[in-house]
């Protein structure tokens, strides 16, 4: 009988200490929002690290694409979620540092937002094609003080956008919101497309969405922001052309929850991302479309983006880029 | 290597079980995807994407094609049969689909959809074969103000799918291109009719509102009036399309066909705007004309033909010059890179094994699509025999359960029962939807491209006249205008 209470009892501790441990973060599955259509950058990358990441997490995880305008429509569903760490976001430069620089408008700000990674950094390049007779970026910096030239983005308020008028103003170009004509088209590929067909001069973008153009020599690339050169890229570093604060220039994807995200939650990602990064087919898949895959833990995470953010903010204000309306 | 061998290393490539398997089974998934509405083709492919990574490039890309051309087709199913369009591409098969359907032919539309669409992804693969290189250096050619001056002849498409009056046409197709403002300026970026709203700064969702403009009121109809069909019969029987019918719509089709390789090689079209322009000029030049949108055979063909040629010529500017013209392509350019592979020019030189032998795939994917898509259309004809009664409820939870799915958003839902209301007043006085729903996809198109060209000339509009392009379809458009307008008149000189 004291046996079989003992038992009993034993059960009943192991099972309190079973719930106890149920308890614990991640206990059902986590939604994750991605806030760009299916089969952009953001969402290739999202949906590459989602099996090693689901196994880091040993729940599965559900991935929704939310899109509209420029990521905001899906980040709004996150800046409003509970912040119990079942409801992500995969953040992307253009949502969350040059959208919030740029936009007045926007419904939400960095300080909305805690960041638990970055993992993919995106070098930029800037390219123009053969038949241009720019080869290099004193050459684009001539023309472009002659006046005449234009260049195109993903639309207003995306990081090509915000790239381009960075390096011209780098690189002395005075006012060059009015000396050099914007032409947004709607989406990467179309801004491409548009240098392609001479519609535009030139364009800075991320390396991976021109790396094919470049090996086939449709575009020639004139300059890479990073430190180090990029691969198939033939083209000087911001830091061999003397302009080490294009660095800042770069793209990346992360994963954020609300601002008011537990400590123990975001401690937990760091721990996951670190397994889910260091898988093998992953990181083929990833450098194979030309990323960079660089682990950042939480804080350095938000620290990085702040800095982002504030570098892309300075600029803006200086030429009064800022969108009101 | 020359070309033989080159053909030959691409047989190697795929002459073998797995190749074919993927083909078939990206068929298949393509078709079931396709089929259920809010699960349009480009989700399929972008599902599919992960299982690629792991196979071999040919085998990968297959596979994604498959679901690529699958998902076209099965679009035009629940189109034909609940009036609800499985994917963008496939409202214009509404317009003459459904009613077939109403009149108790589902299996006929069905069976004309099917084999328009097998002619024109034949045709579109061999255009690609044949002329990949020409047409992609046309399509180069295409820049701001060559597209808008293609959007606006297209606009007249409006004047053909208005029905009777052309004045509830053109009221209609103003309030689609009022409601295609929504949304974000493309130019400056500011807010437009979005009433501080972030769902709507994404613009109105094109699902939502087509599934609202179409489906919705049919239920809302049957709600009304529950009564209204009794004694009519809906049951399809087993009437398949015959020979002697796919021969009077076959001039129509290779129509379509032709306009669906020219738009499709061109970036950033996509399907929607040929099937229109399809059906449009299959309405112009036939003799039943009056029986276009009551359900005229010839009108599924052609607008089935004008989406399906789109397929096999999207890859046109993917291989030839590595530019994706739509989402999907964009997809498939992707699972190219994650194997090493650069679409290009340089492709056809250093991987022309892989080149051909996609080829020889895509020229074998017509025939696996139509096997499959005649198995598809065997189970779900029976859709048509349903009792209102129920089907209706049921496409009810199908259409809430799609247009949430397409953006996981419950904001799209109301628009779509917003919509839904509109629709239904638009029946009670006579306003066609269609033109409604061209002006909401090309509106944005046009006024897109008319303010780009408006940029690059420093807003001189003698860039809209800036070479052969631009003059053709100037020329195509004042034709156009000048019949409706002397159409027009007879009429009323006749009437008086």
């Amino acid at each position: 009988m004291k046996l079989i209470k003992k038992t009993i009892l034993g059960a009943f501790i192991l099972g309190l200490s079973a719930t106890v441990a149920l308890a614990e973060y991640p206990e059902r599955p986590i939604s994750m929002v991605i806030p760009y259509g299916a089969g952009g950058a953001t969402d290739i990358s999202a949906r590459s690290i989602a099996a090693p990441l689901g196994e880091a997490v040993g729940k599965p995880l559900i991935m929704a694409n939310i899109t509209g305008a420029g990521g905001a429509t899906g980040s709004v569903t996150i800046q409003n979620a509970k912040p119990d760490g079942y409801k992500m976001l995969f953040a992307r430069v253009g949502s969350h540092s040059v959208n919030p620089a740029m936009k007045a408008t926007l419904p939400y700000t960095l300080d909305d937002f805690r960041f638990v990674t970055v993992y993919e950094i995106n070098p930029v390049a800037c390219a123009v094609t053969p038949a241009s007779g720019i080869k290099s970026m004193s050459d684009l910096v001539a023309k472009a003080k002659e006046g005449g030239l234009s260049y195109s983005s993903s639309g207003v308020g995306s990081l090509l956008q915000l790239a381009a008028v960075m390096v011209l103003d780098e690189f002395g170009v005075e006012d060059p919101l009015n000396t050099v004509t914007h032409i947004p088209q709607k989406g990467g590929g179309a801004a491409a497309t548009a240098v392609l067909n001479g519609t535009v001069n030139f364009l800075c973008t991320n390396s991976s969405a021109i790396a094919g153009f470049v090996a086939n020599g449709q575009l020639v690339p004139l300059l890479v922001t990073t430190a180090q050169p990029v691969v198939g890229f033939d083209a000087p570093t911001s830091v061999d052309l003397g302009k080490p604060a294009l660095q800042q220039l770069v793209g990346w994807t992360g994963i954020a929850g609300p601002d008011d995200l537990p400590d123990d939650v975001a401690k937990k990602w760091g721990t996951w991302m670190q397994a889910a990064t260091s898988n093998a087919k992953f990181r083929e898949i990833m450098e194979s479309r030309g990323s960079v895959i660089e682990l950042m833990n939480p804080i350095d995470a938000n620290a990085f983006i702040l800095q982002q953010y504030t570098t892309f903010r300075a600029l803006v204000d200086k030429l009064g880029m800022r969108i009101e309306g | 290597m020359s070309f033989i061998d080159n053909i030959m290393a691409g047989f190697s490539l795929v002459a073998n079980l797995e190749s074919f398997l993927a083909l078939f089974v990206g068929i298949t998934i393509g078709t079931v995807a396709g089929a259920i509405p809010g699960l349009s083709a480009t989700m399929a492919v972008a599902l599919t994407l992960p299982f690629t990574f792991s196979m071999t490039p040919i085998t990968g890309i297959l596979l994604l094609l498959g679901v690529y051309k699958g998902g076209i087709f099965g679009g035009s199913i629940p189109a034909i049969l609940i009036k609800t369009p499985g994917t963008p591409a496939s409202s214009a098969t509404i317009l003459d689909g459904y009613p077939l359907a109403e009149k108790g032919q589902a299996g006929k539309a069905l069976g004309m959809a099917l084999w328009a669409s097998c002619t024109a992804d034949l045709i579109s693969n061999l255009a690609l074969i044949l002329f990949a290189g020409w047409l992609a250096s046309f399509a180069l050619n295409f820049g701001p103000p060559e597209f808008f001056t293609l959007i606006l002849f297209s606009l007249t498409i409006i004047a053909g799918v208005s029905g009777e009056s052309l004045l509830r046409g053109a009221l209609s197709a103003m309030f689609g291109l009022l409601l295609a403002t929504v949304g974000l300026d493309l130019i400056y970026g500011t807010q437009r009719f979005t009433f501080e709203n972030p769902n709507m700064m994404g613009g109105l969702n094109f699902i939502a509102v087509l599934i609202g403009l179409f489906a919705i009121p049919e239920i809302i109809g049957m709600v009304w009036n529950p009564k209204a069909d009794e004694g009519k019969s809906r049951a399809l029987g087993n009437n398949w399309v015959t020979f002697q019918e796919y021969r009077n719509s076959f001039r129509s089709i290779v129509r379509g066909s032709f306009i669906g390789v020219f738009l499709g090689s061109i970036p950033g079209i996509g399907a929607a705007p040929s099937a229109f322009l399809s059906y449009s000029e299959a309405r112009r030049k036939s003799k039943n004309k009056e029986n276009f949108g009551k359900g005229e055979l010839e009108g599924v063909a052609a607008a089935e033909a004008g989406n399906n040629g789109v397929a096999g010529a999207t890859l046109i500017p993917l291989l030839a010059l590595g530019v994706p013209g739509d989402v999907i392509t964009a997809i498939i350019l992707g699972a190219f890179m994650v194997h090493g592979l650069q679409p290009g020019p340089m492709m056809f030189l250093i991987n022309a094994d892989i080149i051909y032998g996609l080829f020889i795939g895509l020229i074998v994917s017509s025939v696996f699509l139509f096997f499959i898509g005649s198995i598809a259309i065997r189970g779900f004809k029976y859709v048509a025999d349903i009792p209102r009664s129920i089907l209706f409820p049921s496409v009810m939870v199908l259409c809430v359960y799609g247009v949430f799915a397409v953006n996981n958003n419950l904001f799209d839902v109301g628009v779509m029962f917003v919509m839904g209301w509109i629709g239904f007043f638009m029946i009670q006085y006579k306003i066609p939807a269609a033109p409604f729903l061209i002006a909401f996809i090309l509106g944005p198109l046009l006024e897109d491209n008319f303010r780009q060209s408006m940029l690059m000339s420093g807003s001189s509009a003698s860039i809209l006249f800036r070479g052969p392009i631009t003059w053709f379809f100037w020329l195509l458009t004042s034709i156009t205008v000048f019949t409706i307008a002397r159409a027009g008149i007879k009429t009323r000189q006749n009437d008086s």
